[in-house]
């Protein structure tokens, strides 16, 4: 094929309807979604001759590392620099990540995801940023294993796109910032605050309010197990409940 | 004492009494109604007739079975309201089942009405379907649209149970890894075909 | 009730937020500005790790040792004071995000792992996994999002800075910014600003591995209004990228290390598979210029190896930049073991797999070591006095740098795993100078209102132009352009003749490029706009790094001149008259050249230039660089 073809689903701004758009432009090696859209700035003329203002959408490192770019790319969510136009069918249709409120054509805002971050108190109790002179705790290898899967989210939003239970209608946090809870309680001065992430995670919107769809852990580009977290934090918030409802014993900490 | 969580508890009692009592229920139901087999003497002198001399029978009927039943469909449609799935999006076995779940509950719920009415309210006025259950039930399931209706609501049912039955695995931290869910979720579905089995045998029962 | 005294910082990096943190450590308000949300900044893409010498590898590393590597590494042409307090607070640092909950990798003992890292003979690094940068930030991130939930931090996401506040003394008092969603400028009072905006690796877009962010803007605003940039003309280029459309990825040089071999096809457009070539038709360039080395030569001999054999002898792949890095050879399950994370990358971005089809790299601008000039106090044990007002200052009162956006730390080149800690050390220290400069604050009247109006519609004059402009060039076509130019001409072999072609090519893409049309004249979420006042920074800056090469003649660190090469007498030590005749040439140059080129703008022409002595108070420079 000698040209790669595009729809773009285009938005004005957050109140406006949307409409489609076609591109095209020539075929040449190693391109991704990402490389496409910024060749489209240089020219943006649609299919039909028209001249357009250029697709918005967010990038920045490309390595799908900062996770700016997620999209929807031919109905799948998913970072736009790692989708290689060589493996997409044509005409590949962009539209913007769904669940998240539309800014304009391929931006959206996924704000709500740090505001859940801050809910779930996604963050070590430290004393202030100083040395204390103190060495690091240990931490078994294998455990160091498993944690570091979830330290790798970069907040890019696709698994909540594909959650049927997050979005508008919903006050359900969704599976990232739920991971990060997972996270934090197993640091070893972390599980400090365990109980009141717990807490947390324990109300409206929270962890019970997952459907177990698991699509978030097939669609997560970072392979992160979703659902083993949440398998986990299952645990976790059983276990406190009991303690709620019975009293505690003798604390572990 | 001030519950700290209402909402976490009541996702769970609502879990919980998906497996006890109303999952019990299903399979003691299922097994008795396997019964039928043994032919109507058997089953209306032996089985239905041992029940229906138990003292406080309605209160059991009604505190056991049906108010947590009805507690489990009324917060499994709040709980339905808050899907909006995508099921041909994303063609993952989970997913369906997700939707499989919350779709089997609306049917279960349009069948229960059906069969609850037809057996046992039915049964508070006519002395017959209570003296010969088995005969009332041959003549309704002899009638091919009932039976059909009859089998959907097995399968819906059981589905509904072996698949709540592995969430449920996961809800409350039995199973973690994937590999364990998968595991618990193939035992699952094992279990739930020896129901289906069990359900087809009673029902194919009443029919010699 | 007297409000107390408000800092300003630009930047959500690693050097913005330990400013962030530290500043709030000591109870004053912060209003953090960032284009995006912190976890999307640049400091994400560091992937080897941070140095601190801890020394749990029994190879009797010392904090001297890593200081003499980082001196040597930047060919001493970083202040000392500050490299060698860098050097000390390192295991410090180390331990402070180890708190934070930052997953560094573990040995078997559960203890912090520590690896080799170029250029060094020493376990030094700390990692995690293969994302250490990521990890870093998010530590701090979330840090920073506590603080916020506490109320000691005013997160301003989706807004970025445009111009500095000044009073009539010229001190800073604020900024100005503009809101990425509506556009709409608003001004910001504070008492004092930093500056943490990272590099500016944008202005050799797309043979750069930066992010598209990188465009060095901000600090070309800052420069723009009257800050010193210091060092300008060093720039590292880092030898095995992959080159994309949309940018230069990373190959770490592990590739090379672990057996990996760099060639061409001997013959110029030769358009055959790479696997069907015979041996003999293949011109293994490293081993052939470098039979000592081979493939593993140093990262600048590689990185000009093959800017010679593509630019100069024409014999990239199929008439391209690029050049193979073929691991088809080795075994391939000793690569995948080896060089996992490699492969990795290379087949989600490239489409290929490196086992079975050779790579194809090229030098790309990966890190400035220049950036905004910043000072430093001396203490009596030779480093940077702790708390010091002056530390990280740049020469405007009240404005403040650190991070990859100040030229405090690496000299002429940078070591690896340097960056991370020279941004976390930076910021920790910009954040705690700021305090001091606070605390030392005497009362002053409020900045004019008159002031705050005459910048805010400045800005809202430039937007209005530009959304007005009826002109025909298109800023993303110009871009290309500057980056084009900058990689053939300000790139990694530089010549006068071609340096002063440059300067001339950049005044024109500068007057083209108030030339500009724009295809979106919405206001609201207008990039274009965006990124057309963007464009106009990265030309200021290309053209003070271009005329900071042209007027160094010498070879130093990343800055490589090939008319004025002084190499080594061959076969000649010390004591024999060639050797030491050499080194009177050596120390000759060094008293000339051994120096911080300071840039300051000059309106319509090109920078002024001068040169500061640079403090040598550590380790002076005695002998000559000799790795015989």
């Amino acid at each position: 094929m000698s040209t790669i073809n595009l729809r773009i689903r285009r938005q004005d701004n957050p109140d406006s309807q949307p409409y489609w758009q076609a591109f095209s432009i020539p075929a040449a090696a190693d391109h991704n979604v990402v490389s496409v859209l910024l060749a489209l700035r240089d020219n943006p003329v649609t299919t039909s001759g028209e001249r357009v203002a250029p697709v918005i959408w967010d990038h920045n490192c490309m390595e799908e590392v900062c996770g700016s770019c997620a999209m929807l790319i031919n109905g799948v969510p998913r970072p736009a620099c790692s989708a290689l136009i060589d493996s997409l069918i044509q005409p590949i249709r962009l539209e913007p990540m769904p669940k998240f409120p539309v800014v304009r054509d391929l931006l959206v805002d996924r704000s709500c995801m740090d505001a859940s971050l801050r809910r779930v108190k996604a963050w070590i109790e430290i004393d202030g940023a100083w040395d204390t002179g103190l060495g690091a705790p240990r931490i078994a290898p294998v455990a160091w294993s498993a944690n570091y899967l979830y330290s790798r989210c970069m907040s890019c939003g696709v698994c909540l796109s594909a959650c049927p239970q997050f979005g508008s209608h919903s006050d359900f946090i969704g599976a990232a910032p739920l991971a990060q809870v997972r996270l934090m309680n197993a640091h070893p001065t972390g599980r400090y605050d365990k109980t009141e992430r717990l807490h947390a995670i324990m109300g409206a919107g929270g962890l019970s309010d997952c459907g177990n769809a698991q699509n978030c852990v097939r669609v997560c580009p970072k392979g992160i197990p979703l659902t083993t977290a949440i398998g986990e934090l299952g645990r976790q918030t059983t276990l406190q409940a009991l303690q709620d409802l019975f009293g505690e014993s003798t604390p572990s900490l | 004492m001030r519950i700290a969580n209402p909402h976490l508890l009541l996702r769970r009692l609502h879990s919980l009494f998906g497996l006890l009592p109303v999952g019990a229920f299903l399979v003691f139901h299922l097994w008795e109604n396997s019964q039928s087999r043994f032919g109507a003497a058997h089953y209306n002198g032996e089985v239905v007739a041992v029940l229906q001399r138990l003292n406080y029978l309605p209160v059991l009927e009604i505190v056991v079975i049906a108010l947590p039943l009805l507690f489990h469909a009324g917060y499994g449609l709040v709980i339905l309201s808050q899907m909006r799935a995508e099921p041909r999006r994303y063609r993952y076995l989970r997913n369906w089942l997700y939707v499989m779940q919350r779709v089997s509950g609306i049917g279960i719920l349009l069948f229960l009405i059906l069969h609850v009415g037809m057996t046992r309210i039915e049964s508070i006025w006519r002395v017959t379907v209570r003296e010969d259950l088995f005969g009332h039930m041959q003549h309704l399931l002899t009638q091919p649209w009932i039976f059909t209706v009859y089998v959907v609501g097995l399968l819906l049912s059981v589905l509904h149970l072996a698949n709540g039955m592995a969430t449920l695995g996961i809800v409350w931290g039995l199973t973690t890894s994937a590999y364990a869910q998968r595991l618990f979720g193939s035992v699952c579905a094992l279990f739930g075909l020896l129901l289906v089995a069990i359900g087809i045998h009673g029902l194919l029962g009443f029919l010699s | 009730m007297n409000t107390p005294p408000q800092a300003i910082v630009i930047g959500g990096g690693l050097a913005g937020l330990w400013a962030t943190l530290r500043i709030t450590d000591s109870g004053f308000p912060v209003q953090l500005f960032s284009l995006f949300a912190f976890k999307r900044s640049h400091s994400v893409c560091a992937q080897g790790g941070i140095n601190a010498v801890l020394d749990t590898k029994g190879q009797h590393d010392s904090i001297h040792q890593h200081l003499i590597d980082t001196l040597k590494g930047g060919e001493y042409l970083a202040n000392q004071p500050p490299v060698k307090s860098m050097c000390e607070a390192a295991p410090g640092l180390v331990r402070t995000y180890e708190r934070m909950g930052v997953a560094f990798s573990r040995t078997a003992e559960g203890l912090l792992d520590q690896r080799l890292f170029g250029g060094v003979r020493n376990k030094r690094t700390c990692f995690a996994g293969a994302s250490t940068g990521q990890q870093l930030l998010y530590g701090l991130d979330q840090q920073v999002r506590c603080r916020e939930s506490r109320g000691q931090v005013s997160v301003r996401v989706g807004w970025e800075f445009l111009s500095l506040l000044q009073d009539a003394d010229g001190v800073c008092r604020g900024i100005v910014a503009m809101d990425l969603q509506n556009l709409e400028i608003r001004a910001f009072a504070a008492d004092v600003v930093i500056l943490a905006t990272g590099g500016f690796g944008q202005i050799y877009a797309p043979q750069t591995t930066t992010s598209t962010n990188c465009t060095g803007a901000a600090a070309s605003r800052c420069y723009q209004q009257g800050a010193w940039f210091a060092n300008a003309e060093f720039f590292q280029f880092h030898p095995t990228a992959m080159i994309g459309r949309d940018k230069t990825r990373l190959m770490s040089e592990a590739a090379r290390g672990e057996g990996g071999r760099v060639w061409v096809p001997r013959q110029p457009q030769d358009r055959r598979n790479p696997s069907v070539i015979p041996e003999s038709d293949r011109f293994y360039f490293l081993e052939e210029f470098f039979p000592a080395y081979g493939n593993t030569v140093a990262r600048d001999e590689a990185s000009r190896a093959i800017w010679h054999v593509t630019r100069e002898l024409g014999l990239g792949i199929r008439g391209s930049d690029r050049v193979y890095l073929d691991l088809t050879h080795l075994n391939p399950a000793f690569v995948t073991q080896r060089l996992g994370a490699i492969l990795d990358i290379y087949r989600k971005f490239a489409g290929t797999d490196p086992l079975t089809t050779p790579m194809e790299i090229f030098p790309a601008a990966h890190y400035p070591m220049g950036g905004l000039w910043v000072d430093f106090e001396r203490d009596d044990n030779g480093g940077m006095r702790p708390d010091s007002p002056r530390n990280q200052a740049t020469n405007l009162p009240g404005l403040y740098a650190c991070g990859e956006c100040d030229a405090g730390y690496h000299g002429a080149n940078r070591l690896g795993a340097n960056s991370l800690l020279s941004a976390s050390f930076a910021g920790r220290v910009a954040g705690e100078a700021v305090v001091s400069y606070l605390k030392g604050l005497t009362p002053r009247s409020p900045l004019p209102e008159a002031i705050l109006c005459a910048a805010v519609s400045k800005q809202q004059q430039l937007n209005a132009v530009l959304l007005r402009a009826e002109g025909h060039e298109n800023p993303y076509r110009l871009h290309h352009e500057l980056g084009a130019l900058m990689t053939a001409k300000v790139g990694v072999v530089r010549a006068n003749a071609e340096l002063i072609v440059a300067l001339d090519d950049l005044r024109e893409l500068e007057q083209r490029a108030a030339r500009i049309g724009l295809d979106d004249r919405a206001v609201w979420v207008n990039h274009s706009l965006v990124f057309a006042r963007q464009l106009q920074d990265m030309i200021h800056l290309a053209r003070m790094v271009a005329a900071s090469a042209l007027a160094r003649d010498e070879c130093r660190g990343a800055h490589y001149k090939p008319a004025f090469t002084m190499p080594l007498p061959a076969g000649r030590f010390a004591g024999d008259p060639e050797f030491e005749d050499y080194r009177t040439r050596w120390q000759a140059n060094n008293e000339r050249w051994l120096k911080t080129s300071i840039a300051s703008i000059n309106p319509d022409a090109d920078p002024i230039l001068r040169y500061d002595a640079v403090d040598l108070s550590v380790h002076p420079p005695i002998e000559p660089r000799d790795y015989r």
